[in-house]
């Protein structure tokens, strides 16, 4: 129970200060909050009038739509943040200082996830304020909202374990930030800016067997519309899938690390 | 007063001026030669975000008040664009960086004028900008993008080439502002933001009413609308002259503002 | 007419004072030594000598041209080598001196055969077209110091130009600086190492949280401390009772280091076995002693009050030297 106990209290402290790391240093923020915002902005402007395209989802604007993709964008880019601030780590020799503490292992990967996991969170306040501040109404309510967040948040986590194996496999923030792109040709090649059905091929095709298709639609669907299990259940097996993808890389990443030096 | 070493006379002046912005342009393809894989996040954001935009929005093309049936071809000159903007903020990035490392200091201890070391940071910019451009083209011809002909290529090319000085002047004002590279994320933005609050997306008419009339403020726009026009229809003098126009006055501002944070690196 | 003058020349950097009004004079052809601490203001100093900052009071000219009215000027005649060697890691050493030699206005044949000349001069032309990225610390000194020659400046800059280098190294540059100045060029050099201002410096101004609080030839200013001074390892924990064992025996100096005790004799080594019998009759051990005379961190002491090398914490004025450059105003 003590193990226990150190371990929650090793992955809060380490947790905090990821959560600091990123309010103090604004090169981290920015990707999270102004790029998706500013997108947001510029999307909504710019193909705001694509809701009068036939098939288009029943939405009362743009916004409202497009709200679930602005989550998805920040909380991936918190996830790509994180595993940068923990490369910088591991190059700065910081890990090796966690390393050598009498502290579990694996305490260190979950703290820099609840960082993550606590600018998803971030992410989708700040949203959320975003649209009912323009405008855009939360059909789902306050158990809609909710929900919306919980899924963020969650995906965060999940995303964040796949930034973190990659910094604890790599050891080099450039190569993580490398990965930056990626994240946008995973958004892109989602419903995270558009519904599905109206996308060009292969793009469409792809999106429809993308997992973050599963999660953005699991996020929109309370918001557009109010609740339905049939999205929820879909978006909570693939951030699973995900997280379950994430942790055992990060394991395999961790015990390679600790192998190999 | 002594003037041993000072040259005065005004033609060899300027010889050595353009012989000092030749030396720093040559040393900024260093970054892209010298450094593997350097050059592919900057060729690869944008020709990612054409393809997605194009992959995501090409079906606003069945809303009326396109003039053309082609998205790609509507979008490709703003991917274009964005590639030379994020390029010229990667100049200011990288100027801050050398600032950070003493790098810059060499620059501001030399005789040079201030604006010749500016010139040769931005002409650089303009330079390389040639490079996300041309490949996001290749990308765009082989997807289904229409032939602009020449005059269209030229004038696009054109725009290119300035919208990266522009952008290379923003970053570069506030590389020496705040001397540091924290200021990254202002640089992109603020590219970015002048680039995509114009008619990026969708024509004028189709835009949301306040992006309408941000757009129409925006000098960016007469920019987007002279580089596209060889995509969507015939290259026009009328077309032509307000993107000129825009960069000049982009230019003449940003520049001098750039000019004026390079003089005030001393205080 | 002298190559640098400094009148009252001072430099605020929000409320920190980190030059307080000082002033100096640097004849042609001298080798001047800015001798401090990390802090002192030395650094500081230089960038407003070369141009790179603005006094924020006083004034002061190089080569005849005033730092302010007349950069330009100053930047034509001035060559500098500063703390950070500022080199860039991709490009070779040869295209590095070439680039400088470019800044500096001079014809693209002549700049090629002077870095030529410069590389073989700092025993750098074996390396000159490998990347500066791979090259030791002491091979970019010598290269950062080619360069500041390429234009055969009048007067020199170097700031801290052996910091961090081996004792190899070290010698190589003090050779170089000296072969310079043997052939005309004035030096204005800041160190925080004692050796390196007494062994080039001709004259030597010692600066203290932003003022100069001593100046004149090393021979002069060790002269002017006075007494030599005996300097004992007694270890840790036993250096109180050997102060209080010895101190009326001379005059106790501040402590340098852990374990060490210094005390100023007149006799010099006549009064070491005084000094010896009374610390065997306080029963205390001494691992070592030995009889040292003045030095420039002697003046140091003398005027300000603790130690130039070898103290925890250098002046007042740490990090006021040169601020974050996000501190800096608008």
């Amino acid at each position: 129970m003590s193990d226990l106990a150190t371990g929650a209290r090793v992955v809060g402290a380490l947790g905090a200060r990821s959560i600091r790391q990123t309010f103090r240093r604004p090169q981290l923020m920015s990707p999270i909050i102004v790029f998706p915002t500013l997108l947001l902005a510029i999307q909504t402007g710019g193909a705001g009038a694509g809701i009068e395209l036939p098939g288009f989802p029943p939405v009362q604007s743009f916004l409202q739509f497009m709200l679930a993709g602005s989550m998805m964008q920040a909380m991936m880019l918190a996830g790509n943040s994180g595993g940068i601030a923990f490369a910088v780590d591991i190059e700065m020799g910081f890990t090796d200082r966690l390393f050598a503490s009498p502290i579990p292992r694996f305490a260190i990967v979950l703290g820099r996830l609840a960082g993550t996991a606590a600018l998803g969170l971030l992410a989708s306040l700040w949203f959320l304020a975003i649209g009912l501040i323009f405008g855009a109404h939360i059909e789902g309510g306050i158990p809609g909202a909710l929900l919306a967040i919980s899924l963020i948040t969650a995906s965060a986590l999940a995303v964040g374990g796949i930034g973190a194996a990659i910094a604890l496999r790599t050891g080099s923030a450039s190569v993580v930030q490398g990965l930056f792109p990626l994240v946008l040709v995973v958004l892109f090649l989602s419903s995270a800016f558009f519904p599905q059905e109206l996308m060009i091929e292969p793009a469409k095709t792809i999106a429809e067997y993308n997992p973050f298709s599963f999660i953005v639609e699991g996020v929109r669907e309370p918001i557009i519309s109010g609740i339905e299990a049939k999205q929820t259940l879909e978006a909570v097996a693939a951030i699973v899938g995900i997280i379950l993808l994430g942790l055992g890389l990060s394991a395999r990443a961790l015990r390679h690390r600790l192998r190999t030096g | 007063m002594e003037a041993a070493t000072v040259q005065t006379q005004a033609p060899s002046e300027w010889r050595t001026n353009l012989a000092t912005i030749a030396a720093l342009v040559a040393r900024a393809k260093n970054e892209l030669l010298r450094v593997p894989g350097a050059a592919i996040p900057g060729v690869l954001a944008p020709t990612i975000f054409f393809l997605g935009l194009n992959g995501v929005f090409g079906s606003l093309i069945h809303l009326g008040g396109f003039e053309i049936s082609s998205y790609e071809s509507f979008i490709v000159p703003v991917s274009m664009l964005q590639g030379a903007g994020f390029t010229g903020a990667a100049a200011g990035v990288n100027l801050a960086r050398d600032y950070e490392q003493g790098w810059v200091d060499r620059l501001l201890v030399s005789p040079a004028p201030r604006w010749v070391l500016l010139g040769g940071n931005v002409l650089a910019a303009s330079a390389r900008a040639f490079v996300p451009a041309t490949f996001v083209l290749a990308i765009g011809f082989l997807i289904g993008v229409q032939w602009p002909g020449i005059d269209g290529l030229v004038v696009c090319y054109l725009m290119v080439a300035a919208m990266a000085a522009v952008a290379a002047c923003w970053g570069s004002m506030l590389a020496l502002h705040y001397k540091s590279q924290s200021a990254a994320p202002l640089m992109q933005a603020g590219t970015m933001a002048l680039v995509l609050l114009t008619p990026a997306y969708a024509p004028l008419e189709l835009l949301q009413p306040w992006l309408e009339k941000v757009a129409n403020i925006n000098p960016v726009t007469n920019v987007i609308e002279a580089a596209r026009q060889g995509f969507i229809g015939s290259v026009t003098w009328g077309d032509t002259w307000p993107g000129l126009l825009a960069v000049a006055g982009l230019l003449t501002v940003l520049g001098a503002l750039a000019l004026r944070e390079m003089r005030r690196t001393n205080v | 007419m002298p190559a640098i003058v400094v009148e009252g020349l001072e430099r605020s950097f929000g409320d920190v004072l980190a030059v307080q009004g000082i002033d100096l004079q640097v004849d042609e052809g001298e080798i001047y030594g800015f001798l401090g601490p990390n802090g002192a203001g030395k650094t500081t100093t230089v960038r407003m000598l070369t141009t790179l900052l603005l006094p924020t009071g006083g004034r002061a000219g190089v080569a005849g041209f005033d730092v302010v009215a007349e950069a330009r000027q100053v930047r034509a005649t001035i060559g500098v080598a500063l703390q950070e060697a500022a080199l860039d890691p991709l490009m070779t050493g040869r295209e590095l001196i070439r680039l400088q030699a470019t800044l500096q206005g001079l014809p693209t044949g002549e700049g090629r055969k002077r870095a030529d000349a410069l590389l073989e001069r700092v025993d750098l032309a074996a390396a000159a077209d490998r990347r500066v990225g791979g090259y030791s610390g002491g091979m970019k000194r010598r290269l950062d110091l080619a360069a500041a020659l390429v234009h055969e400046p009048r007067v020199l800059f170097l700031d801290e130009p052996t910091t961090g280098l081996d004792p190899v190294s070290r010698k190589t540059i003090w050779e170089e600086v000296q072969a310079l100045n043997d052939d005309g060029t004035t030096v204005f050099l800041t160190t925080q190492y004692l050796e390196e201002a007494d062994q080039l410096a001709d004259n030597v101004g010692i600066i203290d949280r932003g003022r100069i609080v001593a100046e004149g030839t090393p021979e002069e200013l060790k002269g002017e401390v006075g007494s030599p001074h005996i300097e004992l390892v007694v270890g840790e924990g036993a250096v109180p009772e050997a102060e209080r064992a010895v101190a009326e025996l001379g005059k106790l100096r501040p402590r340098k280091g852990e374990g060490r005790v210094l005390l100023e004799v007149e006799g010099g080594a006549a009064d070491i076995p005084r000094v010896v019998r009374a610390l065997d009759e306080a029963g205390i051990g001494v691992e070592s002693l030995e009889l040292v005379r003045p030095t420039l961190d002697d003046v140091f002491v003398e005027k300000t009050g603790h130690h130039l090398e070898g103290e925890e914490g250098g002046g007042d004025a740490e990090g006021a030297d040169e601020p974050e450059a996000e501190a800096s105003p608008a």
